[in-house]
């Protein structure tokens, strides 16, 4: 592709392929359904459900910055929270159930426990990489 | 056991996410797909072994 079509590309882009990243975002394996890639919207739709749920069942916890932490903790909160963010539904679902949010130490004694965070954290992750990719299909950038 | 297979599932739900959005052709993703796994395994079990000498 010529840069040119880049240029084209990247100026066609605007409403329509925010529109797809927001739905890959929110839904994870939405923003190619909706494009019409269903075998990649199962693939990364699939491994990003599977990697969160996982991440639960192992009883892990995803993170929130509730405002009662003191200076520094708060700050280091934030981080792993935009990464569990990136879930999108599946961690908003789970904040208003307050399901995966209890940090007591009864729950971080299980012997998968770091596991679990691993793998919430990293379901965000692999959709945020998956919300771009739906974004560039949109795009035009990638076929 | 348990370890492993958590070890492999990891790696096998983060080789698909990284096999499906690179590369242009199927082929080559499942090769890079493949080649993500194959990393995270042996890196996985060097960093065990690794680990396991230390007190």
């Amino acid at each position: 592709m010529s840069n040119t079509d880049d240029r084209h590309a990247g100026e066609g882009a605007p409403a329509k392929a925010w529109l797809m990243g927001t739905l890959g975002w929110f839904l994870p394996g939405f923003g190619h359904l909706v494009q019409g890639r269903w075998v990649r919207a199962l693939l990364l739709g699939g491994a990003v459900w599977a990697c969160f749920v996982g991440g639960l069942w192992m009883g892990g916890h995803l993170f929130v910055v509730t405002g009662n932490e003191q200076g520094l903790a708060a700050l280091l909160q934030v981080p792993p929270m935009i990464a569990n963010l990136g879930s999108g539904v599946l961690y908003l679902v789970c904040w208003l159930f307050g399901v995966g949010f209890s940090d007591d130490p009864l729950h971080a004694a299980r012997a998968t426990y770091e596991y679990g965070n691993t793998f919430l954290l990293v379901a965000g992750l692999l959709n945020y990489l998956s919300m771009l990719d739906a974004f560039d299909i949109s795009a035009g950038r990638k076929s | 056991m348990r370890h492993f297979m958590v070890m492999t599932a990891f790696a096998a739900l983060a080789a698909v996410v990284f096999g499906t959005v690179a590369k242009d052709s199927n082929r080559d993703r499942i090769v890079y797909g493949l080649k993500v796994f194959a990393e995270f395994m042996l890196i996985g079990l060097v960093l065990a072994w690794i680990l396991y000498f230390l007190p």
